[in-house]
């Protein structure tokens, strides 16, 4: 490394310190206080739309899919018919091998009864260990299909918040080419800046964001427009993005 | 319609008619005049004046351009100061943007804040000819008449630094017998940019070209600008590329006479 | 593709004789721009842009301390962090960090500040494959090409051309099927994923209360980058801090509103720190390099401006003059349109090195106009202008011009003199085309060459004027 006398830590703040001391930068323009709290930007839709429908109007919008479902005992039988819609067994009448989807822990999905439903169609939850080893890796990477639940999800945008975590692998959400989520209505918030509000309110906020490593917003399937603007869906990331809204009966935020 | 002339006597206006005009464009001064007559002002041509100095200042020569502007205030601010004028009226968007906000600018850093002062004293009264018609002398119509396909491309100083759109489209549209069609990408510059025009030609040709297009495509006779300069390069693209629309300084157009002719700038 | 290297004249020349070129740019900055307003009309932009400012302004006026803060919290979360004053340091910092872990492949997501560093050429020299993962960048990689806009960064290529490289470049089977170049790609780069060792990224956003390194994509290339690989490197402009966990979501939102017309990306990775022991995936080890590469010099420069820039792009998309020309004639920065026309220079060793750019515009103000950050672009532009002819880099000719304008014009006579010469000298000019006597004074060839000149008018409007108001029996005042 460049051999110099004063570390470059010290030296780079000794000159901003410099440059912005005693005398403030001058900049163009009018002086702007810091907000207390940032706007709003991305309202929520108006109208008499419940927020399950909302998010799932918004998720459409940027070329998801969605699906509620009223009650929870029946989300397991969506999840096995959207997987096997997505992968049809190769064997009308012979079980042969399970399908493997990637997946949060079942608990983390939080649907009932998941594993035995899927268990009925011959599916089966891959949920990885340690994603660095080669093996778990190489099994992971040939899956089409990921399963995941949700930290929270947005009416204003159709957006979720998927944070990583013991059972939470980011691959679920990121390798497969189909990703499913579980999106229970209770965690749905009109906007990110009412969600803001309330973890910062029960000072979680801080901690929810350096205790999980990343925490992604994710809004829709992959997609890029570098080709002459053209839209592409599933660059890196999943093509095909549905949520199946669970309607718990529980006010947000609960 | 004329100004509300109930309290006092007619508004006097010191008229800035910019070097442009008065050395290329000297119609376009006349039509300023008769135009603020019509509308009940009257017209005084202080004629020490020159130049703002935006050529200068634009091209980063704010020495130069300060000692232009110094002069143009020891010519209008006596005016000012004294009260002999309401107002300071000029045709270009441009010059009234470098008056009233590049001064700032320039004198910011002087050691003698006189300069700064008459500045800040001028810009105030300081105005664009719509803006003055339309504002100020409270016109809506300038009962011109003008039969051909007319566009109108806003001046990106007008429209940005000034943001005068609405008043010249409101004038135009009330001309009579004229078809106001509208401008594609209207807003995007002619490519003019004083010293750009030259330094850059060639990016600033592009641009000209591209607007000369647009106003092909709308079918536009004439089309009107609110500024001498970028007519000039809007005229000097259309000619040389053989395009049927020319351009005109909207004071022509507004002018209660005769249909105006575009600008030849050959003879 | 355009010489980056050529003088700035002769790039340009290159630039407006491709028609490809022009169609392609017309084509995408008209579209991107038409999607931005639409996408600024659906907020309440004015006080958005307002807050945008008001946040990235707290934050340079106060950098020393939250970096500070930005710092103990990313060391609370597990990172280490690196600093590094200048391109050199940071690559050597990058370069140690991937020796110690025996890198030999890096795959890296979008950032215009390892472009600025040229830290893929770093790594390459130790023999280390560095992998562009964003599909623009990939693209220009295997093109051997720099970025032509700073989000777009493919923007100056038709799909014609993409598929004629990845035919030769990846066997790909002739089409020009986005869907299916696009597949052709994630292909081939989710191996490079899955191999890759190092994973190298930028940071749109460091938030300092938490500690986190937030980043923008829509491919999710910032995900995979930040999650498959063991190592994760971030090296990120020490201008890009904020103070909040709710100033980064504010700037986020104005960002791919002003960038791309979205109401938010499709993702948005919020990192703070390595995998826990517990984790299924993420790195074992995540670096922050903070860099300062003439940012703080910015500040002494006079411009605190210009690093309230949040790269949305939006001032490029709305720039007639980057709409003929494109990036690649902005030179071999990766910063273009209004915005490079100012970074350029101000973050130079020497800015004259790159006097032309300012130059390079005509000031029309929509780059001010659309600016997220209210940066006042055009203003900006100006002042830079004034520092370069300070600076002494205005040709002779140009200084006499002005001064002899300056000269002129304080004077009414002088002036009046002036304009009777020139009348007479354009009487000599011919009547179409340059040359001539017109090569005499270049910048009026430079106009001839193209447009028409107009004829000074017989008489000035002042002998118009006296003869008007004498006949009216007016005296003329003064």
């Amino acid at each position: 490394m460049t051999a110099s006398p004063v570390p470059a830590r010290d030296e780079i703040l000794a000159r901003l310190t410099g440059y912005l001391t005693p005398e403030p930068p001058r900049f163009r323009g009018e002086a702007e206080p810091l907000p207390t709290v940032p706007m709003t930007v991305t309202g929520a839709p108006s109208g008499d739309a419940t927020l399950a429908a909302m998010f799932g109007s918004r998720l459409e919008d940027v070329q998801g899919t969605y699906e509620i479902v009223d009650r929870p005992g029946d989300a397991a039988e969506q999840v096995a018919q959207r997987i096997r819609l997505w992968c049809p067994p190769l064997f009308d009448d012979q079980p042969g091998a399970p399908t493997q989807v990637l997946a949060w822990a079942p608990d983390e999905i939080g649907v009932p009864n998941l594993e035995n439903r899927l268990r009925e169609s011959n599916i089966e939850l891959l949920v990885p260990g340690d994603l660095h080893e080669a093996q778990v890796r190489h099994k992971a990477a040939g899956l089409s299909v990921g399963i995941t639940g949700v930290d929270a999800a947005f009416a204003s945008t159709g957006s979720v918040v998927l944070a990583s975590g013991k059972g939470k692998s980011r691959s679920a959400s990121l390798l497969p080419l189909h990703h499913l989520m579980i999106v229970p209505a209770s965690r749905i918030y009109p906007t990110f800046e009412d969600w803001l509000r309330t973890l910062r309110q029960a000072g979680e906020l801080e901690n929810f964001l350096r205790h999980n490593a990343q925490v992604a917003f994710v809004t829709g399937p992959s997609k890029s427009a570098d080709i002459e603007l053209n839209l592409t869906l599933g660059v890196h990331g999943p093509k095909v993005v549905h949520a199946i809204v669970v309607d718990d009966g529980t006010p947000t935020g609960s | 319609m004329a100004a509300d002339n109930s309290k006092s006597a007619r508004p006097r206006v010191a008229l800035f008619v910019t070097c442009m005009v008065d050395s290329l464009y000297p119609d376009v001064g006349i039509a300023t005049a008769d135009l603020l007559e019509q509308h009940g002002a009257e017209v005084i041509f202080p004629e020490g004046q020159t130049c703002c100095g935006q050529p200068a200042f634009n091209a980063g020569f704010r020495r130069d351009a300060s000692k232009v502007a110094r002069h143009f205030l020891d010519v209008f601010w006596p005016l000012v100061r004294d009260g002999g004028i309401d107002a300071i009226v000029a045709p270009s968007g441009s010059c009234v943007a470098m008056v009233k906000h590049s001064y700032d600018i320039l004198f910011a850093d002087d050691e003698d804040d006189a300069y700064q002062h008459k500045a800040q004293e001028v810009s105030r009264v300081t105005y664009e000819l719509t803006q003055y018609l339309v504002d100020v002398l409270r016109v809506d119509s300038t009962g011109a008449s003008c039969t051909a396909k007319l566009a109108y491309h806003p001046c990106c100083h007008l429209l940005r630094d000034l943001r005068v759109d609405e008043q010249p489209r409101r004038l135009l549209s009330h001309v009579e017998g004229a078809r106001v069609v509208d401008l594609p990408s209207a807003e995007e510059c002619c490519g003019f940019g004083g010293l750009f025009a030259v330094k850059n030609a060639g990016i600033s040709t592009a641009m000209g070209r591209r607007k000369a297009h647009h106003l092909s495509a709308c079918g536009a006779e004439l089309v009107a600008v609110n500024d001498v300069s970028c007519m000039t390069q809007l005229n000097g693209v259309l000619l040389r590329e053989g395009h049927r629309c020319r351009a005109v300084h909207i004071a022509t157009v507004l002018r209660k006479s005769e249909a105006p002719q575009g600008e030849e700038p050959h003879a | 593709m355009l010489d980056v290297h050529a003088p700035f004249e002769s790039r340009v020349t290159q630039a407006l004789a491709d028609d490809h070129l022009r169609t392609a740019l017309d084509r995408a900055t008209t579209r991107l721009a038409e999607r931005r307003d639409l996408a600024v009309a659906a907020v309440d932009n004015p006080a958005l842009r307002h807050e945008v400012r008001a946040i990235r302004q707290f934050a340079i006026t106060h950098l020393p301390d939250m970096l500070q803060q930005l710092e103990t919290n990313l060391i609370a979360n597990g990172c280490q962090v690196h600093w590094a004053r200048n391109a050199a340091e940071a690559n050597d910092i990058v370069r140690d960090i991937a020796r110690r872990h025996g890198v030999r492949r890096v795959v890296k997501s979008k950032s215009m500040l390892t472009e600025e560093i040229g830290l893929n050429e770093a790594l390459e020299t130790d023999g280390i494959e560095v992998v562009e993962t964003d599909l623009g960048e990939y693209i220009i990689q295997l093109a051997h090409e720099p970025p032509s806009h700073i989000l777009a960064p493919v923007i100056h290529k038709r799909a014609e051309d993409i598929s004629d490289l990845f035919q030769r470049e990846l066997g790909m089977p002739p089409t020009t099927d986005p869907g299916v170049m696009c597949a052709t790609a994630r292909q081939e780069l989710r191996r490079k994923f899955l191999q890759a060792d190092m994973g190298i990224s930028g940071g749109n956003f460091a938030i300092a209360e938490t500690g986190t390194i937030c980043i923008i994509t829509n491919e999710g290339n910032g995900r995979m980058v930040t999650s498959m690989p063991r190592v994760h490197v971030a090296v990120v402009g020490i201008e890009k801090v904020v103070p909040r966990v709710e100033d980064a979501f504010l700037l986020w939102q104005a960002t791919t509103r002003n960038a791309t017309g979205q109401a938010v990306s499709v993702y948005f990775a919020m990192c703070s720190g390595p995998r826990r022991p517990d984790h299924a995936d993420g790195p074992q080890e995540m670096h922050v390099v903070l860099l300062d590469n003439g940012r703080s010099r910015i500040i002494d420069r006079g411009y605190p401006d210009v690093l309230l820039c949040i790269r949305c792009g939006a001032c490029v998309d709305v720039c007639p003059v980057y709409r003929e020309i494109g990036g690649h004639a902005y030179g071999a920065t990766a910063y273009s349109g209004p915005i490079g026309a100012v970074l350029t220079p101000l973050l130079a060793d020497d800015p004259t090195s790159v006097c032309e750019l300012p130059f390079a515009s005509s000031l029309c103000g929509a780059c001010g106009e659309v600016c997220p950050a209210e940066i006042d672009l055009p203003r900006i532009l100006l002042d830079l202008r004034s520092d370069m002819v300070n600076a002494g880099t205005s040709s002779v000719l140009e200084r006499v011009a002005f001064t002899s304008y300056a000269t002129g014009m304080q004077k009414p006579w002088r002036y009046r003199a002036l304009v009777v010469v020139a009348r007479w000298a354009t009487k000599l000019l011919p009547r179409n085309g340059s040359g001539g006597l017109t090569k005499l004074l270049p910048p009026l060839n430079a106009w001839m060459r193209t447009r028409v000149f107009p004829r000074f008018a017989r008489r000035s409007f002042r002998r118009l004027w006296r003869k008007r108001s004498s006949g009216r029996g007016i005296e003329p005042s003064r």
